[in-house]
């Protein structure tokens, strides 16, 4: 950066100016030294080319001599009769900083002597840095040379890589000296909770310590970095910068249910190490960069994951703005995050700091004129391969449940039948049979059903509703003459009439024998067929039992026409004669749930927890044994009773497991299609117009796609015509921003990498490198690490290695005085300044150390706030539903624009209504009481109690062991444990778990 | 605890009764950065305040100025003609109806002689210390923006709203009570909730916190499940051991010192809190002059009184809302797009007496001197119907070219009026005191000025007013 002074830049013009006047004296006010600099620091800003005041333009010689509006400006050699004067004299300008004496007699001087300013000479208000702004020459815009390591300390024990060169250099000349290396307990911890974001095991510690070499650290990174927790982790930094919001903000901040695909996508494209142009260049163009592929619909959810104005108003004033604030509001965060270029200020005038001109403001609104926030259906092959491998997942589960199961009810039955003499035969093999379990698949044959109407698996049986609900299977692949009907079923009541349970039909249904429920007479069991052409009454008791338990019912067709019923393995009623009916292979088909295809009152209310098909006539002892193994329905109690511990315990969790995979199942529904809350894009925009003083309604020169010259060393017109499309636009803002010779691209992200390992950047604004954002501590270190990602094909991983394996990373965080003395900020990095967890760290941390993290990743947010809709606006309220889905980590929380806990409120969570470069970190008394009361702690405070009782057989020292293992990983000195003891015998362990939550040792990381 | 001089400039503790600027900090980096948020500004008051504290009234939906604060006998006059004009004003249906006058009327008050009109008995009674803002003008004629605008200079979620904004330069007067409180409508938040209490980039202590009835007042004050008897005292003195030893093995830096302190105030606050709003003990008198016995005036009643005993408490800034979400029916704001007779009577009725009573107390207890009262909406109302253009309608549409707002107390010209709408009170046409200048003005009276009061966030210093504000000048006693 150059300022005005002695050594001017003007200076260059002044040899030109004489030689154009050809004389040489020396003037009390010289152009170039002294009235260019006031010129361009107080008057072009207004009076300039691009923007008009008072029609007065300043920046040249010829129209800066003839004025504006109120006429001639400057008279040579007469201050007096000059406008110029007159104005600057009496402070009527510079309308808002007058200047001071000595500017003012330069002026005065300047035009007394004759007014000289070189023919050509054009100031440009950007040309240089002046005390008040940037020019071109702004350090952050120059290009990247990867500077050499200081060479002082090539020697120096302390550098483990350049990095600590670098800082070193800077500690030397501030003549300070870098802390020791932090002990192992500490470096491990702040490496867990800064990679993940989640706090070591006590074990994983433990054998750190035990062997805290260099080798050991540099494996644990790497298996760090490899962790999916790693993902979850920087995902939710790079969420703040997209100001990712699951609601739409303003009056009526709708809830945004489908935005989470882009939060998933980030996850994972950060667990991927994907190339870090890549990452850009798709959240900004994916959709078209990868037309058709859903993923590219999930990461532009970035340009419209901020707040979006639903209630516009009627006027056409009112819309228009509303819509330039749309843009505003994507292209400002596009600028910051990226580029770290405050391009929005440029809205209604050039840019008050930066050399960002009103026109390219506009210029990179036309580049995004095609976004609009929406909502999109994609096909999702991702979706489908979840399908998949779920349903591989709840097989495998089911068959091992169904191992346990069965061994369970073969003991109990086993036991039934000890002692008593039984005949009873194998059980007959039919030629189909459905389980039901959890499809429904034929698993003998190649019967398998289809579901129709509401009709599904649940709980082990298949459920029908009575309407319109049924499964039909393929058709059957023989033809049946006689044959044996068998199913165990269930009825939801017993006042039901003529649904069937099981039934072969001929393919339209116009002929069939079903075993049905109560058609003809009520409560009781008969073979529909047909108009009744071979039903007959089985004159048999009133079914009374099967609304409460299932009852094995079977129907016999035997060769001759005889038709025989039995339930529960014996004779229902009498058995009957009528005629056979054949069912021919090709053109008939089995049906559940219902009597037959055309019927009125068809349907069966209730489960079908098996069902059976033989191609033969049953003899009784057949059917009794396979009523036995299954009619002897074994219940809860038994089969519990029955299993060791082990398979208990492994059973109920895989329930539970099959639980939630069920329900996972449910979620991603049937449809090849997902909702995506995504860039609903206009392929063509049509032309964009610069907005006078940004007024919507005052439109003025139409501009080309494009982006900020300042940046001189590329090009930054797009080369496409005002109106070109939207995918041109987009992918030329994409290509500009990500362009190899763009130095901004990689400056940015590399002071944001270090700016979350360290808690301040390299350079402390992450979202402004312009001029009133902060210089960098050190320049050459920014742009060697710049450079370092160029060179490693922009892999961020590779960035965080390098950064947490230096030596300057790796310090003790203790305070020392003499680095407090002459930079308490530690801007120089003479310690590792100590971090306070963020709010989402802590409560992931809470969870990870009370034994309830759940570690599901991706979804929809889990939602611990109600949503109330009240009268066309939304209200968010906090809640604290129990159950491990709430139990995941924060970054899976949905996350509306208001409404949070105070857990999130108090440790400076920030809302999302704009991008968030950096986090306050504040301590409130309000902090302590959330952190003390909030219910999400004392529920957690209590299930970590709960989990060390279980652990500890009521051994107390074991319990405060384990306790401050999980906590701290650490054990307890005498005095904590003296202390720690008395507090749970009068308190209880719960009160432990609750102050160990709110110490400073779990809270502050060294 | 050696450190602790240098370490205390360096990590100011957020809370109590510092506002900004009170911190010095070392860094070789200072002088030649200029973004250090938060840390290099000049100190608050940079004047002698007139006003220490303030109770801003927020009436929600758009008070008709017409009907209330803005005598317009030119309305009176026009009744039943069009308003004829060609332009297509900015309101919210775009409904034109005829001109309507109003249906309350109007005399003269007190001393001053103040017109204003009978649809606030009470307040009017107290005339001659009001000081009423007829020329107030705002950006947008849309509710929730516009709620935004006259809360935080921005018609956008995520601005610093006023309240925080007094919290960052003041700090509070009290250690044990939060700076900014909220105190909301019984029926609902306002549109927009609780992103009109914000601190947005402000750090989060700015953040207004809100004080509600029953036996938490402010969330998470006592355990959200009861625990054990004494438990809280055992584990707070185990917890401050539990810290003590482990600064011995750390060294005591500034954000551990700060943690400790703030578990003692917490514990200050378990008793401040419930003291400054528990009522009961006030007199019968002073809780009747409140409304508290009537049930329309019981809600406001009750948080008027609350606001006295805030400021008593230190406080620094009260906000009372008035009216819940918009829409519904019936309308539980002042969004009267229906009917405002039948609106306006109701939602005044509810405010009236409390405010009254308010402006009394805090008058008979000397507080009025150096309290601010702000009584503002974030729009007024159309003076021509929201009805077909042949036809003179009940009800009025939103109005953001010319509405009035008043205030009292704390170093304003008590009973007088300021700024002018046209005739028919359509358009400000007199001394338009914008959103910006409103603020300007009100930062001015607490002594910030407020071209100073600014925080570094993406690029550019923030202010309340944006790039704008006036002081108006002339409303000062």
């Amino acid at each position: 950066m150059r300022q005005y002074g002695l050594n001017n830049p003007f200076s260059r013009f002044i040899l030109f100016a004489i030689g154009i006047t050809g004389t040489i004296s020396i003037h009390s006010a010289d152009f170039d030294q002294d009235i260019a600099p006031i010129f361009v620091r107080s008057c072009v800003e207004c009076h300039n080319g691009f923007d008009l005041k008072g029609k007065l333009n300043l920046s040249q010689r010829n129209s800066a001599l003839k004025g504006g509006k109120s006429g001639t400006l400057i008279l040579p050699g007469k201050p007096e009769e000059s406008l110029l004067w007159n104005k600057i004299k009496n402070d009527d300008m510079p309308p808002d900083k007058p200047l001071d004496q000595k500017e003012k007699k330069l002026v005065q001087d300047w035009i007394s002597e004759g007014a000289n300013w070189g023919t050509n000479l054009k100031l440009d208000p950007f040309e240089f840095t002046t005390k008040k702004r940037g020019g071109y020459d702004w350090w952050s815009l120059q290009p990247i040379k990867r500077p050499n390591q200081p060479d002082i300390t090539k020697s120096a024990k302390w550098v483990a890589n350049p990095i600590d060169a670098f800082v070193l250099a800077k500690l030397k000349s501030a003549k300070l000296k870098p802390s020791s290396p932090a002990l192992p307990r500490a470096l491990i911890r702040r490496l867990y909770f800064d990679i993940t974001g989640l706090p070591p095991s006590a074990k994983e510690v433990a054998k750190f310590v035990s062997n805290p070499t260099n080798e050991a650290y540099k494996k644990i990174v790497d298996d760090l970095l490899s962790s999916p927790r790693y993902g979850e982790r920087w995902g939710r930094h790079w969420l703040d910068l997209a100001r990712f919001g699951e609601s739409d903000g303003f009056e009526r901040n709708n809830t945004r249910n489908n935005l989470w695909p882009y939060r998933d996508w980030v996850i994972k494209a950060i667990n991927d190490d994907m190339p870090y142009d890549e990452f850009v260049r798709m959240q900004i163009a994916g959709d078209i960069l990868k037309p058709g592929d859903p993923v590219g619909q999930k990461s532009v959810g970035f340009l419209v994951a901020g707040l979006h104005n639903t209630v516009v108003g009627g006027s056409e004033f009112m819309k228009k703005t509303a819509r330039q604030d749309e843009l505003e509001e994507i292209i400002g965060t596009v600028g910051q995050t990226f580029v770290g270029l405050t391009v929005n200020c440029a809205r209604c005038h050039n840019h008050k700091y930066d050399p960002i001109l009103q026109k390219e403001y506009y210029q990179l609104t036309s580049a995004i004129a095609g976004v609009f926030h929406g909502e999109r259906n994609v096909s999702d092959p991702e979706l489908e391969r979840q399908r998949k491998s779920l349903l591989t997942q709840i097989e495998s589960f089911s068959k091992e449940l169904k191992l346990i199961e069965n061994q369970g009810r073969q003991t109990v039955i086993n036991k039934r039948s000890h002692g008593k003499e039984t005949t009873m035969p194998k059980p007959p093999k039919p030629i189909s049979r459905w389980e039901f379990d959890n499809n429904l698949k034929d698993s003998i044959g190649n019967l398998h059903g289809k579901a129709k109407g509401s009709a599904r698996i649940s709980g082990g049986a298949l459920l029908v509703d009575g309407n319109e609900s049924w499964i039909e299977t393929n058709s059957i692949e023989s033809s049946f003459r006689s044959k044996t009907l068998e199913a165990w079923v269930e009825l939801s009541n017993l006042n039901q009439k003529g649904g069937g349970v099981i039934g072969l039909q001929s393919l339209n249904g116009a002929t069939f024998d079903s075993i049905v429920f109560a058609e003809l007479e009520a409560h009781r069991w008969m073979s529909g067929s047909d108009g009744h052409s071979r039903t007959k009454s089985f004159r048999a008791k009133e079914e009374n039992f099967a609304h409460q338990q299932p009852v094995h019912i079977a129907i016999v067709y035997q060769e001759d026409g005889t038709v025989i019923g039995y339930r529960n393995g014996v004779q229902y009623g009498k058995p009957y004669k009528t005629n056979l009916q054949e069912f021919f292979k090709g053109s008939s088909q089995v049906i559940f749930g219902m009597r037959h295809k055309g019927g009125r009152n068809n349907y069966l209310k209730g489960k079908i927890h098996r069902a059976q098909l033989y191609d033969r006539a049953l003899a009784p002892n057949e059917i009794a044994a396979s009523a036995g193994v299954e009619s002897s329905f074994v219940s809860e109690l038994e089969l519990a009773a029955a299993l060791s511990k082990t398979k208990k315990t492994k059973r109920m969790a895989l329930k539970d497991q099959l639980t939630g995979l069920l329900a996972r199942q449910k979620e991603l529904g049937k449809g090849s299609k997902m909702k995506i809350y995504t860039v609903a894009a206009r392929s063509n925009p049509g032309k964009v117009r610069i907005l006078k003083r940004g007024n919507a309604m005052d439109e003025g020169e139409i501009v080309r796609p494009g982006a900020v010259s300042a940046l001189r060393t590329f090009s930054s017109d797009f080369g496409i015509k005002a109106n070109a499309s939207d995918s041109d636009r987009r992918k030329q803002l994409a290509n500009w921003i990500t362009h190899p010779k763009n130095p901004l691209f990689n400056r940015v992200i590399a002071n944001r990498i270090w700016h979350y390992h360290f808690g301040t950047g390299l350079v402390e604004t992450p979202n402004d490198f312009g001029f009133n954002g902060g210089r960098p501590s050190h320049p050459e270190l920014l742009d060697w690490l710049a450079s370092e990602l160029k060179t490693n094909g922009q892999r961020l991983k590779g960035l965080h290695r390098l950064i947490v394996t230096s030596n300057t990373y790796r310090q003790a965080a203790a305070p020392r005085e003499e680095g407090l003395a002459v930079d308490s900020e530690n801007r120089l990095l003479w310690r590792k300044s100590p971090v306070r967890l963020d709010a989402e760290s802590l409560r992931d941390a809470v969870l990870k150390v009370s034994g309830k993290l759940n570690f599901k990743m991706g979804g929809p947010g889990f939602r611990d706030v109600s949503v109330i809709p009240n009268n066309g606006t939304t209200y968010y309220e906090p809640i604290y539903p129990i159950g491990s889905e709430y139990d995941r980590r924060t970054v899976y929380r949905f996350s509306p624009r208001g409404g949070r806990s105070a857990i999130l409120d108090t440790f400076d969570c920030p809302d999302p209504s704009t991008t968030a470069p950096r986090r306050a970190v504040t301590t409130t008394p309000l902090q302590a009481l959330a952190l003390l009361n909030n219910k999400f702690i004392l529920n957690k405070a209590d299930a970590m109690a709960n989990r060390l009782k279980a652990q500890s057989n009521g051994n107390r020292d074991k319990q405060i062991e384990q306790a401050f293992l999980s906590a701290f990983q650490r054990n307890p000195d005498s005095e904590e444990m003296l202390l720690a003891k008395r507090l749970i015998e009068d308190y209880g362990l719960t009160t432990l778990c609750r102050s160990l939550f709110n110490s400073n040792e779990f809270i502050i990381i060294n | 605890m050696k450190f602790l001089d240098n370490i205390n400039r360096r990590d100011f503790f957020n809370w109590g009764i510092r506002g900004i600027g009170a911190t010095a900090f070392t860094s070789l980096l200072a002088s030649n950065t200029k973004a250090h948020a938060g840390l290099k500004h000049d100190t608050f008051p940079n004047f002698t305040p007139r006003a220490k504290r303030a109770i801003h009234i927020s009436l929600v939906g758009g008070m008709s100025h017409v009907d209330s604060y803005d005598y317009k006998p030119g309305l009176d006059k026009a009744h039943g003609k069009p308003l004829g004009s060609n332009e297509k004003p900015d309101i919210f249906f775009g409904q034109v109806g005829q001109l309507r006058r109003s249906d309350f009327k109007f005399k003269q008050r007190g001393q001053s002689g103040l017109w204003l009109s009978s649809m606030f008995p009470n307040i009017a009674e107290m005339a001659d210390e009001m000081t009423v803002i007829r020329s107030m003008t705002t950006n947008s004629a849309n509710h929730t923006p516009a709620l935004f605008f006259a809360n935080s200079g921005f018609e956008f979620n995520g601005f610093p709203s006023a309240g925080s904004w007094v919290s960052y330069g003041l700090g509070c007067e009290s250690e044990t009570l939060p700076a900014f409180v909220v105190l909301g409508d019984k029926r609902g938040g306002p549109n927009g909730g609780a992103s009109n209490w914000t601190s947005g980039f402000l750090p989060s202590q700015h953040q207004g916190v809100e004080l509600r009835t029953g036996k938490t007042p402010v969330r998470d004050l006592f355990p959200a499940i009861d625990q054990q008897e004494g438990s809280d005292k055992a584990a707070r003195t185990f917890l401050k051991r539990l810290n003590t030893l482990h600064a011995d093995r750390n060294g005591l830096d500034s954000i551990l010192s700060n943690r400790m302190r703030s578990y003692e105030l917490a514990a200050r606050m378990q008793l401040s809190v419930p003291q400054v709003s528990n009522i009961k003990g006030e007199p019968e008198h002073i809780k009747k002059m409140y409304g508290l016995n009537e049930s329309r005036t019981e809600d406001t009643g009750r948080r008027c009184l609350l606001a006295r005993r805030l400021l008593e408490g230190g406080v620094r800034f009260v906000q009372i809302y008035s009216g819940g979400p918009i829409g519904g029916s019936p309308r539980a704001s002042w969004d009267a797009h229906e009917n405002v007779k039948e609106n306006h009577s109701v939602e005044a009725g509810r405010i009236d007496k409390p405010i009254a009573g308010l402006l009394r107390d805090l008058k008979q207890r000397g507080m009025l001197d150096d309290t601010l009262i702000l009584f503002t909406t974030e729009f007024g109302r159309t003076p021509f119907a929201q009805s077909k253009a042949n036809q003179v309608g009940p009800g009025r549409d939103h109005n953001k070219y010319g509405f009035s707002c008043w205030l009292a107390g704390g170093g304003v010209k008590p009973g007088i009026s300021y700024g002018q709408t046209d005739e028919i009170g359509w358009k400000t046409v007199e001394n338009p005191v914008h959103w910006h200048d409103f603020h300007a003005t009100v930062l001015h009276l607490m002594g910030m000025d407020h071209k100073k009061l600014t925080y570094y966030h993406n690029g550019i210093e923030r202010r309340l007013t944006n790039v704008h504000g006036q002081v108006v000048n002339d409303i000062f006693a």
